[in-house]
């Protein structure tokens, strides 16, 4: 590890503060231009990216919901005809899941948690960059699809076989199974990464019971991708292969099973709900004990309940499958699973009532969106309880109720805590504060909305309205609670209006934020804002679960790290004892190179499968450029 | 140092591409207009045109209604409405005469021998209004929109070269290779082409 050279290289415990900035910035920072900024690696510069991408595809992925809200405002209207709406509603929903919601929270863990543990860098952060520049591909591959009128109308989950060759004509739903393999490759990609940085690159001192929660949220949540993502890898490639190259995984007639494409699809896709909601449960638990203005209570209760959602998020996928005629143990079993995830559901929501309980609460807008978390997700997880009844389930399967019950659980247990996160960590990723006025005028106006908007979609599925059609007859009694549903989606519209009007507001002359505004006790609050390229000038050590709040004047570091190269501390697992200096890649172009043939690749082979034949040799090459060694200081040990 | 400047920097990278991914998407939509729509059900008008044939005395041969072409021909390049067809081909017990296409009680339809007329508008017409022994009329049971499309599917099983536009394999046991590898060709290589028989109808 410390190895005697003759010339030894320059280390950062000899160097005063000015001077070790000055070292640090010429190893860590990307230098301007358009090539290099595309070679970045640094995990914040990527996060950003990620971060504004998949806001465009949530504005992109809301104004379809508008477009649907506008056909159904009344009956037999002829806004959109059938085939249209059919791919907006496709549109939206893999919009929403697979380019917005899951890429999102994956972008806030890569920009927080490297800050959060206080290392420098993600680990392998050359993957990183081509996670982002993945998904940046299969976001435009389905929406290049939908401007040219072949957009996959299968709905989100593409049940065979009506994605299947016999009745998925022309090539939308081979569109819709690569834009998955994009999805997927880079959410595989990044939760790697995140479990790496989390084992072993934490500060010296953070054992595993002082990781702030937000990094173990981050980290439950990456299993869940790694043991979920190969269902829906196989489940994509297996429909592709079935469509392109004539197998029969899917087909009954040549022994198939049109039913397994619902049990791997959903193996994945209740999992990916927990992928979504971990990330802000952890969003909630930081929010919450900031505004608190105390320590998180139960932080173990919390922590076990996360596992135990990950654990148990596995375990009732065939909650989606109750109509399907399975055997009755197995329903029932299901349903019992489905019900018992409301246990650790049910911990978090306690433990953050008796945070703010037992706090001095400050209701700034962060902590209003956690409350408003708080009041639609309970009534999202109650529905949720309901149609874990597999009688009620069969009842109002595929009707508004569902409807209402997943936008209650999603955009209640995601949106509202990613958007309290947004007006929380904004001011350290920009280094401007947020308006408050404008955020309660965002959150009330969103609140409002939402509630008006989904709440009558229960009643509207138990009169019976069915989701998914494009248009409904006068005489059905859903015309009046249709328009009204419509007009408040137009609230919901105007609320995301403020805050969108607000974040360019901010980004542009909002007020300076200074390093810590909101007197928060995680790490990342202990390095400026916007952060250097570094991340912190030394590397802290950390005693406590709240290090800030511990020692709000000065923190303990570690020195002993090279300066000349970038270099960072690799830890131990429980108890992050420092190990070992290990070296973190320097920026480099062909991340971006792979990704682009990875693409054509990809792309190609919904054309033809020699595509991937071919397509390989530029994977391989630019893979090659990749890993081939460049002879800097990074790849000497 | 110049905060502003590097701030205005920030917003303007993201705004750049923003706008570049727009302008993307923009271009692929004008050519989406471009582009022939999936329709599920005709409008009425279009419908009654398209069902206006123009046969050959006799009813051998003939010319689609003017409107097809302005349609641009459809029924026999969307992939869309091919599929249709086939799925139309079991739905209408087709296959019950027909068989797979290799004919049975009825007359083949992949052996290069069109009784009467390969062109898809005296296709249409033998569905529509039948055809004597035993080809009965379908007009009163099928929309004039799942005539063409049968037509234009019947027309791709006896089809002499590969089309781009093909109607995808369905969840069934196969019998024979796919529309779009040419069927007709392949199955000429194994056998001599059927000879006209007298008593399949009147002779070319």
């Amino acid at each position: 590890m410390t190895e005697d050279r003759k010339q030894s290289p320059l280390m950062d415990d000899r160097l005063d503060d000015a001077e070790l900035e000055r070292h640090l910035l010429q190893s860590w920072q990307t230098p301007g231009g358009i090539w290099k900024a595309l070679a970045t690696v640094d995990h914040k510069t990527i996060a950003r990216r990620y971060i504004v991408t998949a806001f465009v595809f949530l504005i992109l992925g809301g104004l379809l919901a508008v477009a649907m809200r506008i056909q159904l405002a009344q009956p037999e209207a002829r806004i959109l005809d059938p085939d249209r709406y059919n791919q907006i509603f496709t549109m939206h929903g893999s919009t929403m899941m697979f380019l917005f919601a899951v890429p999102v929270m994956e972008a806030m863990a890569i920009y927080l948690v490297p800050l959060m543990v206080g290392t420098r860098n993600i680990a392998f952060p050359r993957l990183n960059a081509f996670s982002y520049w993945i998904i940046l591909a299969g976001g435009l591959l389905l929406w290049i699809s939908f401007a040219l009128d072949a957009a996959p109308d299968v709905g989100w989950f593409a049940y065979v076989p009506l994605s299947g060759p016999e009745y998925g004509s022309g090539k939308r739903a081979d569109i819709w199974a690569q834009m998955i393999t994009f999805t997927e490759l880079s959410a595989l990609a990044v939760a790697v990464e995140i479990v790496v940085t989390v084992f072993k690159q934490r500060a010296p001192g953070m054992s595993l019971d002082r990781i702030p929660l937000l990094v173990w949220s981050m980290l439950v949540m990456a299993f869940i991708v790694i043991m979920a993502m190969p269902a829906i890898m196989f489940a994509s490639s297996t429909l592709i292969l079935d469509r392109l190259v004539e197998t029969q995984f899917y087909n009954p007639a040549a022994g198939g099973d049109a039913l397994l494409w619902q049990h791997v699809f959903w193996f994945f896709g209740h999992p990916e709900v927990y992928i979504i909601f971990l990330p802000a449960a952890g969003m909630v638990s930081t929010i919450v004990a900031t505004f608190s203005r105390r320590a998180i209570f139960g932080y173990l209760p919390l922590v076990m309940a996360f596992i135990a959602t990950g654990i148990l998020a596995f375990g009732l996928w065939v909650h989606h499958m109750f109509v399907v005629g399975l055997p009755r143990l197995g329903e029932s079993f299901f349903t019992a699973s489905s019900m018992a995830i409301a246990v650790p559901a049910g911990i978090q929501v306690f433990c953050w009532l008796a945070t703010l309980w037992l706090g001095r609460p400050v209701f700034a807008t962060p902590l209003l969106f956690v409350i408003g978390f708080i009041v639609t997700f309970v009534i999202g997880g109650l529905t949720g309880v309901m149609v874990a009844s597999v009688p009620f389930d069969t009842q109002v399967h595929d009707t508004y109720f569902v409807v209402a019950h997943f936008h209650y659980v999603l955009v209640g247990g995601a949106v509202f805590p990613l958007l309290g996160a947004i007006y929380y960590w904004f001011p350290k990723m920009t280094g401007r504060m947020m308006s408050e006025r404008l955020g309660r005028w965002a959150f009330g106006l969103i609140f409002l909305g939402f509630n008006l908007t989904f709440f009558p979609m229960h009643i509207l599925g138990l009169l019976g309205m069915p989701r998914r059609v494009y248009t409904y007859q006068p005489d059905l009694p859903w015309g009046g609670l249709n328009l009204f549903i419509s007009l408040s989606a137009l609230l919901l519209v105007s609320g995301f209006l403020v805050f969108f009007i607000d974040v360019l507001r901010a980004w542009r002359s909002g007020l300076p934020a200074g390093p810590n505004p909101w007197k928060a006790a995680t790490l990342e609050w202990a390095t400026s804002s916007p952060p250097p390229a570094y991340n912190f000038r030394r590397i802290p050590v950390v005693d406590a679960c709240d290090p800030l709040w511990m020692h709000p004047e000065e923190l303990a570091v570690t020195a002993g790290l090279r300066v000349d190269r970038r270099e960072l501390i690799v830890s131990s697992v429980v108890e992050a004892l420092p190990e070992a200096r290990e070296s973190s890649p320097r920026d480099s172009i062909w991340p971006f190179w792979a990704a682009i043939a990875t693409s054509i690749m990809l792309i190609g082979s919904i054309f033809t499968p020699w595509a991937v034949v071919w397509g390989a040799i530029p994977v391989a090459v630019t893979l090659i450029g990749w890993f081939w060694p460049k002879g800097t200081a990074e790849d000497a040990s | 140092m110049m905060p502003g400047k590097v701030l205005n920097s920030n917003v303007a990278q993201p705004l750049v591409t923003i706008l570049f991914f727009l302008l993307l998407v923009g271009l692929a939509a004008l050519i989406g207009l471009a582009r022939q729509p999936r329709q599920y059900r005709t409008d009425p008008p279009v419908a009654a045109a398209l069902n206006q044939l123009r046969l050959m005395p006799g009813g051998i041969g003939g010319a689609p209604p003017e409107i097809y072409f302005a349609l641009d021909r459809p029924y026999e390049t969307s992939a869309y409405d091919l599929s249709q067809g086939k799925r139309l081909y079991s739905w209408f017990g087709c296959a019950s005469c027909h068989g797979d296409g290799r004919g049975g009680a009825g007359p083949s339809l992949l052996d290069g021998w069109w009784l009467y007329g390969p062109s898809v508008v005296a296709i249409a017409a033998s569905i529509r209004d039948g055809r004597p022994r035993g080809m009965p009329a379908f007009g009163s049971r099928m929309t004039t929109d799942q005539i063409w499309q049968l037509a234009g599917y019947v027309k791709t099983i006896g089809a002499y070269s590969a089309s781009l536009a093909a109607p995808s394999r369905n969840d069934d046991k196969h019998t024979r290779p796919a529309e779009n590898r040419a069927p007709a060709a392949i199955l000429f290589n194994e056998a001599p082409p059927v000879p006209p028989r007298s008593d399949q109808g009147p002779s070319p």
